[in-house]
């Protein structure tokens, strides 16, 4: 199975590890992606203010561009991207005047027709769970992980159309095909902070803090994620946390792609372990 | 609250708010769920369910209150809003308003080279798109 692949910016500079061990990951479970030709960013943010039809161009580009290579379908894994793709695919559906401008201004005739995908529905819904743990080498037997979703996965239902907004359960799901242990704990679709942590840094701090130590208080080694932002806050603010309390117990933050490929026993240079500020190796490799 | 006639937002701004929003601010019924949620309530004067009542009233301190750049566009308190109101659309509302007007909350000078060399790409982008004119 090949399905057309958008990176995004951060995937190309400070989430290498995401890039590659989601390419690397979902290759063993027999899903190819192939990177777009051309590709911009996508926006990052969707516009909330609706008269902000340029906030939505590039992403209406990128999709009208996949349509017209004949795909029907769009993978892409970072948070931001996918809701921003996902969103503004929705609006291509539903709002005739934003369908009408953005396609007026990108001389296209687009009307939504691409399907907006997440490695985690891949995995759900095309491989299926079943599959995995039938591939997975590595027995994860023992490792409490618990899951962390953020924001932009799940919000806002409507759109988004992934998984239950409050509770969702997909990475669960995988997380137990694994083999690991799930850790349930009630902070697994608040906000970290997001952007703020370069205007309201000690907001942020915070924020990490109260996820970190909810999860810690369950008994998690490990959290994963899917959003580069959030896997920074998460990990980078532990170092800051720490200088503050010297109880602080700190905890790996790590994408779920690369626990997969821990699970799959992929080859350790494709799952960029070591770009970690809280190194998940001992825990993982025993390193 | 008392409202001094000084802090009376123009009719004309009430109206724009509306229309980029999208979102009609007399609905709200002043339950609170979107405070409780709110991912930067910590650190702001002005919980959501404040600003709304100030929209309520026509008072331009909704328009000039710190809580509108605290933000984080998280969506949960849109997510929960029994009375189904878009607070984030009404939050970027409040803050385009000031960015087409030239004021801003994020400088590219302020952020500290340590963590402008370290922090991921997209926050970046996402927060000049959100805090910058």
């Amino acid at each position: 199975m090949k399905i057309p692949y958008f990176p995004g910016c951060t995937l190309y500079n400070k989430a290498r590890g995401l890039d590659n061990s989601t390419r690397a990951s979902l290759a063993a479970l027999g899903v190819e992606l192939a990177e777009l030709s051309r590709w911009t960013c996508c926006g990052t943010v969707f516009p909330l203010a609706r008269d902000n039809y340029m906030g939505m161009v590039a992403a209406a580009r990128i999709l009208a561009g996949v349509a017209g290579e004949g795909e029907d379908r769009l993978l892409t894994v970072c948070s931001f991207c996918y809701n921003v793709l996902k969103r503004v695919n929705y609006e291509m559906q539903h709002n005739p005047e934003a369908r009408q401008k953005l396609n007026d201004y990108l001389e296209e005739n687009y009307t939504g027709e691409i399907q907006v995908v997440h490695p985690l529905e891949i995995c759900k819904e095309d491989v299926g769970f079943n599959a995995i743990q039938a591939k997975t080498s590595r027995n994860l037997k023992g490792l409490k992980v618990a899951c962390y979703y953020g924001c932009m996965l799940v919000r806002p239902a409507l759109e988004m159309g992934f998984d239950d907004p409050e509770n969702p359960t997909v990475m669960e799901e995988l997380v137990a095909a694994l083999g690991a242990e799930v850790v349930e704990y009630p902070h697994k679709t608040t906000c970290c902070g997001s952007y703020q942590v370069l205007h309201e840094n000690d907001l942020v701090r915070q924020r990490v803090r109260d996820i970190l130590n909810s999860a810690a208080a369950k008994g998690a080694e490990a959290i994963i994620t899917s959003c580069p932002l959030c896997q920074f806050n998460l990990d980078w603010l532990q170092g800051k946390i720490l200088e503050q309390d010297a109880g602080f117990r700190q905890i790996p933050v790590l994408y779920f792609t690369q626990l997969l490929g821990v699970a799959l026993e992929l080859p350790r240079e494709s799952l960029g372990l070591e770009q970690h500020y809280v190194d998940p190796r001992p825990l993982l490799l025993g390193a | 609250m008392a409202v001094e006639l000084s802090n009376k937002m123009s009719r004309e701004i009430i109206e724009r708010i509306k229309e980029i929003s999208g979102q009609d601010p007399y609905l709200c019924m002043q339950c609170g769920t979107c405070s409780a949620g709110c991912t930067g309530r910590e650190v702001m004067e002005l919980l959501p369910r404040q600003v709304m009542r100030l929209l309520q009233l026509g008072d331009a301190r909704a328009l000039h209150c710190r809580s509108i750049w605290v933000c984080s566009t998280c969506l949960l308190c849109t997510a929960r809003c029994p009375r189904g109101i878009d607070l984030a659309r009404l939050m970027e509302a409040l803050r385009v308003i000031n960015l087409r007007s030239g004021g801003e909350v994020l400088v590219a000078e302020k952020i500290p080279v340590e963590l402008l060399t370290r922090v991921p790409q997209m926050a970046l982008t996402s927060g000049f798109r959100k805090l910058s004119a």
